[in-house]
């Protein structure tokens, strides 16, 4: 395997460049009326980079033109006259012998893919050892020319320090590239599917019977109306996870700073955010495992003779519960911000603790509160798994909590998991989907964050 | 002239104590449910679970057989993910947290960068699993649902916790220990380097620790890459199809062989075990190491 082998050399070779430039600068007498510009170490890494990075910029480029070369070679080969001219067989003939050639005990139905796997393999060893070659002999180039500049009088320490502010830079731009990267997929693919589907359709249907297996060329606008999902992820994120979210984590909260002793507060803190280290995956599997079944029958003890066993109601509870501990967090953060006189004047009012919570710090602090509220919301509307795993498939437009309900994150995932192809609208309105989750999480945290900001400085 | 020793100030003044105290009760209540539920949660996880946990379901691989299913080659799945998501926003992340606390000018593209990582640490997972999808496996031909791909995208996803925790530990170093490196003659870079970096590395450490135990429990993002496959011998590489826990917990969940159940509990309960380690360190290290200036 050649990466190895690229790989041992090369730290090798920087190995030795760092020793022989650190030798070689241990020697210099200082330049007289100069202060000393660099270590011996700093000559000994100044070469040692040279020799690396340079080789494995080398190898790293040579995987993205090995492929072509090798492609190439396949194609000149004798065998490859005998492959089929369509575009589509020709593939997979191609992609079988690629599996061969990797794999010898691997699958291939074709006898041509078995004629070419020893070339292909013959091939991409030959270019793999050719882009090992090129790096070694990168790596020496690099290495020989950071040695030429050891010197006397040459300013090592500072040409590293250079790269390495630049390799800061690099790495904090990686953010904006991430976020550039979401932006862009989502906008691109879901370009793609409002060239089949038209956006109206999409925002404002009302039935969404998605279906990967459907001609992709008859009218799919109306098996892809979205509102359905948008209403069972609000119903579910917004009302129902926030009716246990809200009230619990704020009387926590409340309870935890106003009431609790240094001593409980140490304790039930942590515990609490025990809630919230605990995988979704979990949660759904308790959700549809056992709060499921507990509600439907409280349901059938009720008389609704509906009720399923996957509900809108169980993982709107769940994934409430999960939500505690962050509205908890936000709120006693909102609340430990409010000034202490305002605190102190109210109780110095003659009123009680309980008094001076309703009638003074919560109004003070609602306006963090509300941030709190949103940020939890946005959380809740993205989280995926608790719904998979609890709240069903089928799109319902009901407000009855006890039937099952959809989500945007639910038929996102189930969308790209199923079989259908990538290119089918179906599949890819996962993405326009996506683009909506995004803008909507986006505007819940800018405008909360605001929020947060501006309170807090009105406090300052 | 009102008295407040009169008898309608006294019921007055029973009545406001009386709403006093069941507020607290109602703060108390508050969160003795919230335990409870997560108690019952625990509970029926060990319930359940508890029976099935034996040398040969941490070591077996998963299988159609119930009897026979295993974990290790969910874990060792875990494990490698993991690794390449340690080596990729680890560096990155502290790397960035050191140039926007330490370096970064006042300029738009800084801005640009502060705003963009508050940002990505509120998006919402699934979408890394579509950025994942859309580039790593539709643009870049990565090999589907190995924890190559898996660990790139949990990596995006993990590096603004560490970039905003490390910014913290960075602010916590207090300004005289800079000062001081810098009167000595270092440079710049020396200073951050030698002086602040080691400082704020246990609270760097914490953050990350924390961030990974996050990360360690995701599914959602992986399910976008396809690691919901069947496998039933553990992966030797990075590039190897391959499965993760939360995966196997998920994957599990769905089958209707009763069987499947006592399994499921079973990998949660190894699942929660190794998070409340991580999170256990993560806490010993910030009381061990934090110093207060």
């Amino acid at each position: 395997m050649p990466i190895t082998f690229v790989l041992i050399c090369v730290l090798g070779l920087g190995v030795i460049a760092w020793a022989m430039s650190r030798a070689r600068s241990a020697h210099f007498a200082p330049v007289a009326g100069k202060l000393k510009l660099a270590l011996p170490g700093h000559y000994g890494i100044y070469a040692a980079i040279w020799t690396v990075v340079p080789a494995l910029l080398v190898a790293w480029l040579w995987t993205f033109i090995s492929p072509g070369l090798v492609h190439g070679a396949i194609l000149a080969d004798p065998a490859a006259a005998a492959l089929p001219a369509f575009d589509f067989e020709r593939d997979t003939v191609l992609n079988e012998a690629f599996a061969l050639a990797q794999n010898p005990d691997a699958f291939a139905s074709n006898p041509i893919a078995q004629q070419l796997a020893p070339a292909i393999a013959a091939a991409q060893s030959k270019f793999g050892w050719m882009g090992a070659a090129l790096s070694v002999i990168a790596a020496l180039a690099g290495g020989a020319f950071g040695y030429t500049r050891v010197k006397a009088g040459f300013p090592a320490r500072t040409r590293i320090e250079r790269i390495v502010l630049g390799a800061l830079l690099l790495a904090s731009f990686v953010a904006i590239v991430t976020t550039v990267g979401i932006i862009a997929s989502l906008i691109f693919e879901s370009a793609r599917f409002f060239s089949m589907v038209s956006p109206i359709d999409f925002l404002f249907g009302t039935n969404w019977t998605p279906d990967t297996m459907a001609s992709a060329t008859s009218d799919m606008g109306d098996d892809l109306g979205a509102v359905p999902l948008f209403w069972g992820t609000f119903f579910i994120g917004a009302v129902i996870a926030m009716l246990v979210a809200i009230p619990f984590g704020l009387m926590s909260a409340i309870y935890l700073t106003q009431y609790a002793s240094p001593r409980a507060r140490s304790i039930l803190k942590p515990m609490l955010e025990i809630l919230a280290g605990i995988p979704t995956v979990v949660y759904g599997y308790f959700a549809a495992l056992t709060a499921a079944p507990l509600i439907r029958d409280l349901a059938m003890a009720v008389g609704i003779t509906n009720a399923s066993t996957e509900s809108a109601l169980a993982a709107g509870l769940v994934m409430g519960v999960m939500i505690i501990p962050f509205v908890s967090s936000m709120a006693d953060d909102s609340i430990a911000a409010v000034p202490q006189a305002m605190r102190d004047g109210s109780l110095a009012m003659g009123a009680t603790t309980s008094e001076t919570i309703k009638k003074v710090l919560i109004p003070a602090a609602l306006p963090g509160i509300v941030a709190g509220v949103m940020l939890a919301i946005s959380r809740a509307i993205g989280e995926t798994m608790i719904v998979y795993m609890a709240a069903g498939a089928s799109a319902n437009l009901s407000a009855n909590p006890f039937e099952r309900m959809t989500t945007v994150t639910y038929q996102i995932a189930a969308l790209l998991t199923g079989e259908g192809s990538f290119d089918h609208p179906t599949t890819l309105s996962a993405f326009a989907l996506g683009l909506v989750l995004f803008i909507v999480t986006l505007i819940l945290n800018i405008v909360a964050l605001r929020v947060v900001k501006r309170f807090r400085e009105a406090y300052e | 002239m009102s008295n407040w020793q009169s008898p309608e100030a006294s019921a007055r003044l029973k009545k406001r104590y009386a709403a006093e105290r069941r507020f607290k009760a109602l703060g108390l209540v508050a969160i003795v449910l919230s335990m409870s539920f997560l108690a019952v949660l625990l509970f029926t996880m060990l319930k359940n679970g508890i029976s099935g946990l034996d040398w040969a379901f941490l070591s077996g691989s998963d299988s159609t057989d119930p009897a026979n299913a295993g974990v290790w080659s969910a874990v060792k799945g875990s494990i490698l993910t993991m690794l390449v998501t340690l080596a990729l926003a680890f560096p990155m992340g502290v790397l960035a947290a050191i140039y926007l606390e330490e370096f970064a000018p006042r300029s738009r593209w800084v801005d640009w960068v502060e705003v963009s990582i508050n940002n990505l640490a509120a998006v919402p997972s699934i979408i890394f699993g579509l950025l994942g999808l859309a580039v790593f496996i539709q643009v870049m031909h990565l090999p589907r649902s190995s924890p190559l791909v898996g660990g790139m995208t949990l990596a995006l996803m993990t590096m603004p916790v560490i970039v905003i925790a490390g910014r913290n530990a960075i602010k916590a170093v207090p300004p005289s220990i800079r000062d001081a490196a810098l009167a000595v003659g270092a440079s710049k870079v020396q200073t951050v380097f030698h002086h602040v970096l080691p400082l704020a590395l246990p609270g760097i450490l914490t953050g990350t620790i924390i961030g990974m135990a996050r990360a360690l429990g995701e599914t959602a993002p992986l399910l976008m890459i396809g690691m919901r496959a069947f496998v039933s011998t553990p992966p030797g590489g990075v590039t190897d199809p391959s499965s993760v826990l939360p995966m196997q917990i998920f994957l599990w969940s769905d089958e209707v062989d009763q069987g499947f159940v006592q399994n499921t509990s079973a990998a949660i309960i190894v699942l929660l075990f190794v998070l409340i380690a991580m999170n256990g360190i993560a806490i010993y290290l910030r009381n061990k190491f934090e110093t207060r200036w």
